[in-house]
């Protein structure tokens, strides 16, 4: 490595990744560890080293050492490229699901955090996972982070005989995730549309591309006011006034993130599918006629619970099949824990989420559940790869899977 | 020796100043660009003012996450800051009337701050679940348990001319420090304050804006994804 490659990585501000609130939430933290005992990656490696009142030490530490007043009189220290190789893996060692800060003792925002942290190593060249930073180029050839071929997209998995229409005030989008590796939940998204009977459409394969949410979470933010706009205008095109999607990922980054990409308020309102389908349960457009004696526990996604604050309403068609007992998991709602798949970790510390997908499983399992309910295609991939080889087995189901077979449409 | 401890009160107050002000700037000069926090900034209601405040007076947020430390840090930092109002008394002529009417509820601070301090330490050296504490936070506490025990001491056992006292601490404010004659463990006692300014975390300033902070968002949630 070159000289100037390695100063261009070790010197110069720390803070221009950072909004003025980012920076006194670095400041805030009081270093007092309580956030330990919630961190599900503290749970799977007991290494307080990647918690995150040590990635805050540090990263306050690069702060003062660059733009600290001592280093204003006397001359600007390098960081020992050690100490950025380590905060780096710290920082994407997290599955940002955000418990630290929902437990947080001062209440940092810790979700939206640690993606800022890692925008700063990704900019000054100090991330080689080669499979977060060779997204943009499959997300720019395909459209998709996996970069499989836009023409895939919707073809395995949409039901023939499912109407979408070309103009409507309602839109559906797929997400990559769903589309590529979790087909049965958003082939069971789009029947349970289909029986509610309101007209939908989709954008075409090669328009429907991704939300930004990979790129986001992963500090690679060069590209997402470009995703943005391309979405929401070709949504504003077909006259779309809600967007319903399922992913709660998807959903996040759209209702926290795209308005700020956008740079103004979305001509459309964003909904998530179980808040949709509650309405049409609730104003009789379709009704779960088939009873099913089970006992069923939910899983709440991080970015779905503590992202946006979608809770009770997956519990609430949940509870309104006949016959079913809803079982919850110790941490549930706000408190949720993390099954691994989120914060890209999936694809770089494979083992801890595996472990994570396993605590959520044997959580299931002792609690004596039937099935375990997801309702998230990054978890609903994660859990079970999770299951392969554990001893401990759960069969498990999308909410919209599970509601999409038990559903008769109303004649209205 | 009184003059250096007034040098070392000038030099202190100047580079305490001089951090903040520069922790200020750092601050303004963060990124403009990254305000996705701030959407609803707008909706920020009367409730939503009364909870944040509630959140900061009441430290709800630790109180969530461990009682014992709740009991502890809420008694710490009441008691602390009530000792330090008290201490405006030395700083003030006249010494206005809600600072003399604070008087005894600062008399029992006095006493509950070492106690809390001594109960923060046990807690984090004993409880296998909070068993933790930075050097920096050991260094605080521990600067904090010398200076109100030295304190206490002052007050019950070594009671000292506190006339001479006031003329000093006042005489500093007003750039004429007063001379005073063997107040040894005064000394000591406000030489340990001064380290203590110059240690003081920074999230003594910074928290108290996150915790407020943090209530909007809490409320803020409801509205992400549910009719504003
Ligand atoms: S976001 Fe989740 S995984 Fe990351 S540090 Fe916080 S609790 Fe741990
Ligand atoms: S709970 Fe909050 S203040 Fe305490 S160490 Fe964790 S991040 Fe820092």
């Amino acid at each position: 490595m070159t000289a100037d490659k390695t100063e261009d990585q070790t010197a110069g501000s720390f803070t221009e990744n950072l909004s003025m609130l980012q920076m006194i939430e670095l400041d805030a933290c009081t270093q007092c560890r309580e956030c330990l005992n919630v961190c599900p990656v503290q749970e799977v490696t007991g290494n307080p080293a990647v918690s995150p009142p040590e990635k805050i030490r540090m990263f306050r530490e690069f702060i003062k050492a660059t733009a600290g007043l001592k280093s204003r009189f006397l001359k600007p220290k390098e960081i020992d490229r050690k100490l950025l190789e380590d905060f780096t893996k710290a920082v994407f060692e997290c599955t940002t699901c955000g418990a630290c800060g929902k437990h947080c003792t001062v209440g940092i925002f810790t979700q939206r955090l640690w993606p800022f942290l890692r925008k700063e190593m990704i900019s000054r060249g100090l991330v080689d996972f080669k499979i977060l930073t060779d997204m943009p180029e499959a997300i720019r050839n395909t459209g998709n982070p996996y970069n499989l071929p836009a023409e895939d997209r919707y073809h395995p998995w949409l039901p023939a005989g499912i109407t979408i229409a070309e103009q409507s005030e309602l839109a559906y989008y797929a997400g990559c995730t769903g589309a590529y590796t979790a087909q049965p939940m958003v082939k069971g998204d789009v029947s349970v549309l289909n029986a509610i009977g309101d007209p939908f459409t989709m954008l075409k394969e090669e328009d429907e591309v991704c939300c930004g949410f990979p790129l986001f979470i992963s500090g690679q933010h060069d590209m997402l006011e470009d995703l943005t706009r391309r979405l929401v205008t070709s949504y504003q095109a077909k006259g779309v006034k809600t967007l319903i999607c399922s992913c709660p990922c998807c959903v996040n980054i759209m209702t926290r993130e795209w308005p700020v990409f956008y740079g103004k308020e979305l001509p459309f309102r964003i909904m998530h599918i179980t808040q949709f389908v509650l309405n049409a349960l609730k104003q009789g457009k379709i009704r779960i006629t088939a009873g099913l004696k089970t006992r069923l526990i939910y899983h709440d996604p991080c970015y779905l619970s503590r992202g946006v604050g979608v809770i009770e309403e997956p519990r609430e068609i949940l509870r309104s099949i006949p016959g079913v007992q809803l079982l919850e998991f110790e941490r549930h709602g706000l408190n949720s824990r993390c099954c691994g798949a989120g914060g890209a970790v999936r694809k770089v510390y494979h083992e801890n989420a595996m472990a994570m997908g396993r605590l959520a499983i044997d959580e299931a399992v002792a609690k004596k559940a039937d099935r375990l309910v997801l309702s998230c295609p990054a978890c609903y991939g994660k859990v079970n790869e999770a299951m392969v080889g554990h001893d401990k087995q759960i069969p498990i189901v999308d909410i919209m899977e599970l509601i999409a077979g038990l559903l008769e449409r109303k004649q209205i | 020796m009184y003059q250096l401890l007034a040098v070392a009160a000038y030099i202190v107050y100047t580079v305490f100043s001089l951090r903040l002000l520069w922790h200020f700037l750092i601050w303004v000069r963060a990124s403009h660009a990254n305000r996705g926090v701030f959407r609803f900034k707008l909706s920020t209601s009367f409730n939503t003012v009364l909870l944040m405040a509630i959140d900061l007076i009441s430290f709800r947020r630790v109180m969530i996450a461990s009682g014992p430390l709740w009991v502890g840090s809420l008694i710490f930092h009441l008691s602390f800051l009530l000792v330090s109002l008290g201490h405006l008394r030395y700083f003030t002529d006249p010494v206005p009337a809600c600072i003399q009417d604070l008087q005894p509820l600062g008399l029992i601070a006095g006493y509950l701050l070492p106690a809390s301090v001594i109960w923060l330490l046990s807690i984090r050296t004993l409880s296998v679940k909070h068993r933790y504490l930075t050097w920096h936070n050991y260094l605080i506490l521990g600067l904090v348990l010398c200076i109100s025990t030295g304190g206490l001491l002052l007050r019950t056992v070594f009671r000292t001319d506190l006339v001479a006292i006031k003329s000093f601490a006042y005489g500093l404010l007003t750039l004429q420090p007063a001379l005073l004659q063997d107040a040894y463990l005064f000394a000591l006692h406000f030489a340990l304050v001064l380290i203590l300014v110059l240690i003081l975390p920074s999230h003594i300033f910074s928290a108290p804006l996150i915790i407020m902070e943090a209530r909007r968002r809490e409320q803020e949630l409801r509205m992400v994804m549910h009719d504003r």
